[in-house]
């Protein structure tokens, strides 16, 4: 096996087209063998036809995409037997069982000696292997979709939305799952609309927004190039809590009865606000001082929300 | 090529439709009800045998006897109408479509004629019948036949031209066992492009056929695997359809090699078919379709139900280049003429046209999506 460097995906300048639409507009990044990269975006920004064109399934208007120093536009059947693909909205045979499903799929791959239980018990899923695909729930079928794509031990795994449509729980046992797989040293390409996994799973985080690319690094970079400030929070506070910080030329970016949201510089902007909250008599129930999270530099980048679910600034206020 | 990908895939489809009960009963059940419909309609065939509606308005003895012998010349069932009774308005409340009227004076004429040797003496027997069926002219020239028959043994004379029969094959046949390698052929077909249609527009809307593509396995692959569950699942159905032959129709035809090999032929080409037409049309409900705009025609325009000799010439011409038209001809010539030259011929030419279009198949059997 010869590797001209140690990037398992290397995409230059990719782009997609369909009619008169650009759906992925001249995006180019690297991924390091070994590395979590994730693609974060709202639904419809470009992910999954960027993560296809590299994963074989669709093919490029135009620019160049290597798997593991492959051209997949050349090398498709080569490719196809090194990395494990899970699609957005896997689905798999009706009738066929939990057990039947991971065996018919390593079949595929030329019968290697392929571990079933251990990829069972990998995705947890011993109690349900004789279930057969149609009796399962959404975070099962997603749980068996992760281990099909690991059934011939892949050097680079693609994971399209491997979380969409859970519900909490079942999305928490998914990312257990996907904790493995970084400890395996899998290389992982991941796409995702929740900042919450990309932050907590990937090592790279490359923001796309409308085809394109607007951000990249580490999600600690990129909260801390883009949102260099803290939030502070301030519940059930009265009405005098308001006045008092707009007094101070604070802006709070959230007011209601429940809470009041203030973005800070610095900490002493923090103590500031809560001494003269206290000296001028007013009172809150509750306060929470936090570091700004992805969700808030998709934010600042592109001055639209991430997705519309509450995950995200609500849900870890 | 790998086998083994052949043969884990043909156990996923196979394990698919036999746990799916349903779609188990009925993939039997369609072949089993044709074969008992078509066998029902084609049984009454054999003996001919119409209902003849009779008013005698006579009403003697020798009208009687000739209203009898009418019945007893094997080729009618002879009902009665009641003399009173306006024959034109029970044509129309019965929905019958001939009643042979025999006028008063029937018995005083054949008398004259018997009796006293008048050869002058004759009686005119009128068919009041409705034109709109189209059975009618038929039974009133059976009935023509039989009353020149009559007209003959009263003149006492021997005939002159007289008429033998002799069948080119060894065996008198049914009529229904004429049809049967018709309807093996049809099912066949219907199950091969329907059954690829189905499961394959199926699996491409679910996402199966997009986590597919990014596995090794091939095209050529799939579609073998397509064609050997097809395979399987039209012998099945073929032995039901042939079970039910015997047991209820009590047919006797020649069973050997030919027939599996005409029913991997017409797989061949019928799935070929079908993975081309998954190819170009993309929602389900559109494939099935187009897969009706292939079948229909091809039933009927290819001799299935009935001979293509009936048809207008260019019709003939064309049935000629369908596909099914060479399975019915095959299957015939080696189920019922046992004519292994004509089998020969038949199977090369759907062979062929199998081979082209199954690569076909291949070629438009597209993984990647745009």
């Amino acid at each position: 096996m010869t590797r001209a460097n140690d990037y398992a995906i290397e995409v230059e300048n990719l782009t997609k087209r369909y009619g008169g639409v650009l759906a992925v507009d001249d995006i180019s990044f690297t991924v390091k063998i070994g590395e979590v990269f994730a693609l974060l975006g709202p639904n419809g920004a470009g992910k999954t036809t960027a993560v296809e064109i590299i994963d074989t399934i669709r093919t490029p208007t135009s620019g160049k995409v290597s798997i593991l120093g492959m051209d997949v536009s050349k090398k498709k059947y080569d490719i196809v037997r090194r990395i494990g693909v899970l699609p957005q909205g896997f689905s798999s045979f009706d009738r066929i069982t939990v057990r039947e499903t991971l065996q018919y799929y390593a079949r595929l791959y030329r019968g290697r000696n392929t571990d079933i239980d251990r990829l069972i018990e990998l995705v947890n899923l011993k109690d349900k292997s004789k279930e057969q695909y149609r009796n399962l729930s959404g975070g099962l079928r997603q749980r068996l979709g992760i281990a099909l794509a690991l059934v011939h031990d892949p050097e680079v795994v693609f994971l399209d939305e491997p979380t969409t449509g859970l519900d909490p729980r079942a999305r928490h046992e998914v990312w257990e799952v996907l904790q493995g797989l970084k400890e395996e040293g899998k290389t992982v390409l991941l796409t995702t609309h929740y900042m919450e996994e990309a932050e907590l799973l990937a090592d790279t985080v490359a923001i796309i927004s409308r085809g394109k690319i607007i951000a990249m690094g580490s999600p600690g970079e990129l909260i801390e190039t883009n949102a260099n400030y803290q939030i502070l929070t301030l519940r059930s506070a009265d009405e005098k809590v308001f006045e008092i910080v707009r007094k101070l030329g604070f802006e709070p970016v959230l007011y209601n009865s429940d809470k009041i949201k203030i973005r800070v510089e610095h900490t002493e902007g923090v103590q500031q606000i809560l001494s003269a909250i206290k000296e001028g008599g007013a009172s809150y129930l509750g306060l929470d001082v936090r570091k700004p999270n992805l969700e808030e530099v998709f934010l600042k980048l592109t001055g639209e929300a991430l997705h519309d679910g509450h995950i995200g600034e609500e849900g870890s206020a | 090529m790998n086998t083994r990908v052949v043969g884990a895939t043909l156990f996923v489809k196979l394990m698919s439709v036999y746990r799916e009960k349903t779609t188990m009963f009925f993939t039997l059940a369609f072949p089993i009800i044709l074969i008992l419909v078509f066998g029902t309609i084609f049984m009454g065939k054999d003996n001919v045998n119409f209902q003849l509606y009779v008013q005698d308005l006579d009403q003697s003895k020798t009208s009687a006897t000739s209203v009898e012998t009418l019945g007893e010349s094997g080729k009618f069932r002879i009902i009665r109408v009641d003399p009173a009774a306006d024959v034109t308005q029970y044509i129309r409340d019965n929905k019958v479509d001939l009643v042979l009227v025999i006028p008063k004076g029937f018995e005083v004429a054949f008398m004259q004629r018997t009796v006293l040797r008048d050869y002058k003496a004759s009686v005119n027997i009128t068919y009041i019948y409705d034109p709109s069926s189209s059975t009618v002219s038929t039974k009133m020239e059976i009935l023509n036949g039989v009353l020149a028959g009559i007209n003959l043994e009263m003149s006492r004379m021997p005939p002159f031209l007289r008429s033998a029969e002799q069948s080119i094959l060894n065996k008198k046949y049914k009529f229904i066992e004429f049809f049967i390698p018709g309807i093996i052929a049809m099912a066949v077909m219907t199950l091969s492009l329907f059954g690829t249609v189905n499961l394959n527009t199926e699996l491409r809307q679910k996402g199966i056929i997009r986590k597919l593509s990014t596995t090794p396995i091939t095209r050529t692959e799939w579609i073998l695997s397509d064609i050997l569950y097809q395979f399987i699942i039209a012998v099945v159905s073929t032995t039901a359809m042939l079970l039910v032959s015997y047991a209820v129709f009590d047919v006797n035809l020649h069973l050997n090699a030919w027939l599996p090999a005409f029913i991997l032929l017409n797989d061949f080409a019928f799935v070929g078919i079908g993975m081309i037409l998954t190819r170009f049309v993309k929602e389900a409900q559109s494939a099935a379709a187009a897969a009706n705009a292939i079948s229909f025609p091809m039933m009927f325009l290819s001799g299935s139900f009935f001979p293509i000799e009936l048809m207008p010439g260019f019709l003939q011409t064309l049935a000629k280049t369908l596909p099914l038209y060479y399975v019915n001809e095959g299957l015939r010539a080696a189920m019922i003429f046992d004519d292994n030259l004509a089998a020969l011929r038949a199977s090369a030419v759907i062979g062929t046209f199998a081979a082209v279009v199954f690569i076909l198949g291949i070629i438009a059997t597209k993984w990647e999506e745009g």
